[in-house]
């Protein structure tokens, strides 16, 4: 015990200390927050230039309706959508629309919209542009066109309206999570957390999965093994490994989650002092959440850890570790693909099973508790199947971890990996 | 009680036989010489004996005991493949490794202080191991096996890349440590050395004893069949098929092995006749060098 003691003191102090530690301990909640920051940033942000657009309405009489629609503003006034030209029934709608092609193509159009002489009996109309990837201007677009048509279809039933718009505004949704304790207006918060918890869960599962395995490597290389072997157990090794990398990330969490705590406190106390009596908008993260995180963090770490570790032991050289450690890894990233999907139904089959299955558990679990608490026997019957299954994995890594790490040259195939288990 | 006592060990990986019945008996206080050519099986016996890997037939006993977890801290160990952690501190290293051999941590502080200052290390306790030169981390590597001032030193190529000075330094702690009581197995290629150091030799090819005992007796055995002369002038007078079986040349130094019953003077009347001026003319037991290439070839044959 007394050198298991040692082997994790000596793992944790020396990698506590680098300047590797203190940055991804800083770098990893800003990334997180970051790249949600900018993807909502990005999704939201107000467009900062003029369109120029033309019209060409094949049926006749739509362009004044059609720019109802298009009031929208810059930043700095000026309308987003400037019109050069609205072509009332032209004489030829093909040469028209060549006119028009051939001024997007060189630029002194951004595109125009075509109204066809069906439209008000179902046909469709077109916008053609350089770029059609901006979904955002071809849904104003496609909403002005398709106000202008109904105003016209109300007109030729007696219906008169000035300004459509007002009439079609339509009504916006709140959305009220009903959770065991009550209901809280969902601001886009509880999302954020689910997408920090689920990247941090990954990417430290990840990182300190090879940690372990390049720490094992490094050993390897250096030849020190053979002095290691010489005095402790390799199992004791292993576990003194294992527990000082696992110290590391748990003194990372214990600063996040502070960190966490304390923003969220200071920053809703901030908030009254500036606005008194007004209803700070407070970060609320629920201790649930952060005991779940560290536990499967835990009991992952272990399962991913021992893995990884085992696969440090069987190979000699950088260049072999990349290979072997892909297949694990895929795994780590197959969670976060498969993310979406409990997001959209966490009691669907699909998600009860992945959240069963112990390799992808850990990450998955914690996804669906933040997104939809399940019933408590479902995360004891998980957790109880990732511990027992960690506790199998270690018991092969170590026999594994054992034999590779006196061995040295051409990584083992499957069936050497099959005989060294019998090794005693 | 021996200091080691191996009795018919075999050690097998897949089909390949590395070590096979195998006996060693080496007396505490005893250098002994453990040679063998490459992949003779001596770095598996060492091994065994240090209870990395466990035999699959046959017994090891450590000092009296069964070898096990227990007689690791008995051993002090430099492996051929040298290397410590490259990014740690030397101190840090040398007391985490002393302190896994047993030693606590405030008494393997003081006892790596003072080896480093031995070693002449003492302004490099706080600078990296990469930041060392080869011979430095060697010292330093060298400290790890005997800072716990184990009974049973192992150590494999001791003076391989030192400078005359630093194998000199290492020389006299090995003999300073056996003057204690400790035990020392040195495994080498440097034929010389074990002629120098050693008390008793093991010989090992293809995992198996091909040679064992008192080193001076196995040497008298082969009685004082070669003389080593030192000369200058024409080197043909050594042409005498019928007294000189073999001629080893070292430039220097000639040393001609005599065919059974030949006598040594008639190669000295020979010398004498052709006019060659002699430096040295000796009569000595065969070189272990020799007695190594026979014994491997002998197998081989």
């Amino acid at each position: 015990m007394r050198k298991i003691w040692l082997v994790v003191k000596r793992e944790y102090l020396t990698r506590v200390r680098t300047k590797g530690f203190v940055l991804s301990t800083v770098g990893v909640p800003l990334f997180c927050v970051g790249i949600f920051a900018i993807s909502l940033a990005l999704a939201t942000r107000k467009a900062d230039h003029q369109l120029k657009i033309s019209i060409l309405d094949n049926l006749g009489g739509f362009a004044p309706q059609i720019l109802l629609g298009l009031n929208e503003k810059l930043p700095d006034g000026r309308p987003r959508f400037q019109l050069v030209k609205a072509w009332d029934r032209p004489a030829s709608e093909s040469m028209a629309r060549e006119e028009l092609t051939k001024q997007v193509r060189n630029g002194q159009l951004d595109g125009f919209l075509e109204v066809p002489k069906g439209i008000l009996n179902g046909d469709e109309a077109t916008l053609h542009t350089g770029n059609t990837n901006d979904f955002q201007t071809a849904r104003t677009l496609g909403r002005a066109v398709s106000n202008a048509v109904i105003g016209r279809r109300l007109s030729d039933r007696g219906v008169h309206i000035d300004n459509l718009n007002e009439v079609m505004h339509g009504v916006e949704l709140t959305l009220v999570k009903v959770t065991k304790t009550g209901e809280s207006e969902e601001t886009g918060q509880s999302i954020l957390v689910q997408v920090s918890i689920v990247m941090i869960l990954y990417i430290t599962l990840v990182v300190y999965g090879m940690i372990t395995m390049r720490s094992v490597l490094e050993e390897k290389t250096s030849r020190i093994v053979e002095i290691l072997a010489s005095s402790i157990k390799p199992t004791y090794l292993l576990t003194g490994k294992i527990v000082g990398v696992a110290g590391v990330a748990m003194t990372q969490y214990l600063i996040w989650t502070g960190t966490a705590t304390f923003v969220s406190a200071y920053g809703a106390a901030v908030g009254s002092a500036f606005r008194p009596g007004a209803t700070a908008p407070s970060f609320h993260l629920p201790a649930a959440y952060l005991v779940y995180s560290l536990l499967y963090f835990l009991v992952g770490y272990f399962l991913y850890a021992s893995l990884y570790a085992a696969l440090g032991s069987m190979v000699s050289s950088e260049e072999d570790l990349q290979q072997v450690q892909m297949p694990v890894t895929l795994i780590l990233v197959a969670c976060m693909v498969l993310f979406p999907i409990i997001q959209r139904a966490p009691n669907s089959p699909l998600a009860v099973a992945l959240t069963m299955i112990p390799f992808t558990s850990p990450i998955l679990m914690v996804c669906r508790i933040t997104v939809q608490t399940p019933p408590f026997w479902q995360i004891a019957l998980s957790l109880a199947i990732c511990v027992a299954t960690t506790v199998g994995v270690i018991q092969v890594s170590a026999k594994i971890y054992r034999v590779g790490i006196l061995m040295y040259g051409k990584r083992p195939s499957l069936v050497e990996l099959l005989r060294w288990l019998r090794y005693t | 009680m021996e200091a080691i006592a191996v009795e018919h060990v075999t050690k097998c990986f897949d089909s390949v036989v590395a070590v096979s019945d195998l006996s060693l008996h080496i007396e505490q206080g005893a250098v002994f010489g453990l040679l063998g050519p490459n992949g003779a099986g001596k770095t598996t016996s060492l091994r065994m004996i240090m209870h990395i890997l466990v035999p699959d037939e046959g017994a090891i006993q450590v000092l009296g005991q069964p070898a096990s977890d227990r007689t690791q801290d008995l051993i002090g160990y430099l492996p051929e493949e040298r290397g410590l952690y490259a990014r740690m501190k030397v101190r840090e290293v040398l007391v985490f490794l002393a302190a896994l051999k047993g030693l606590s941590e405030a008494e393997a502080s003081v006892r790596v202080h003072e080896w480093l200052e031995r070693l002449g290390l003492a302004a490099w306790s706080e600078k990296k191991i990469n930041d060392l030169s080869k011979g430095m981390q060697q010292k330093a590597q060298f400290i790890a096996a005997v800072i716990h001032r184990p009974p049973l030193l192992i150590l494999d190529e001791p003076f391989a890349g030192l400078d005359p000075v630093n194998a000199t330094l290492i020389k006299d702690i090995m003999l300073e440590l056996r003057e204690q009581g400790s035990t020392i197995i040195l495994s080498t290629h440097r034929m010389e050395q074990v002629e120098m150091m050693c008390d008793a030799i093991c010989l090992i090819n293809h995992g198996r004893s091909v040679l064992a005992g008192d080193l001076r007796a196995i040497k008298k055995s082969y009685g004082k069949n070669t003389v080593r002369i030192e000369y200058t002038g024409d080197d043909n007078f050594l042409d005498l098929p019928d007294l000189v079986e073999k001629l080893n040349h070292f430039g220097a130094v000639v040393e001609a092995k005599l065919r059974p019953g030949a006598d040594p003077q008639e190669i000295l009347k020979a010398a004498v006749a052709r006019g060659v001026r002699l430096t040295r003319f000796e009569l000595v037991e065969p070189p272990l060098h020799d007695i190594f290439i026979e014994k491997v070839s002998e197998a081989h044959a």
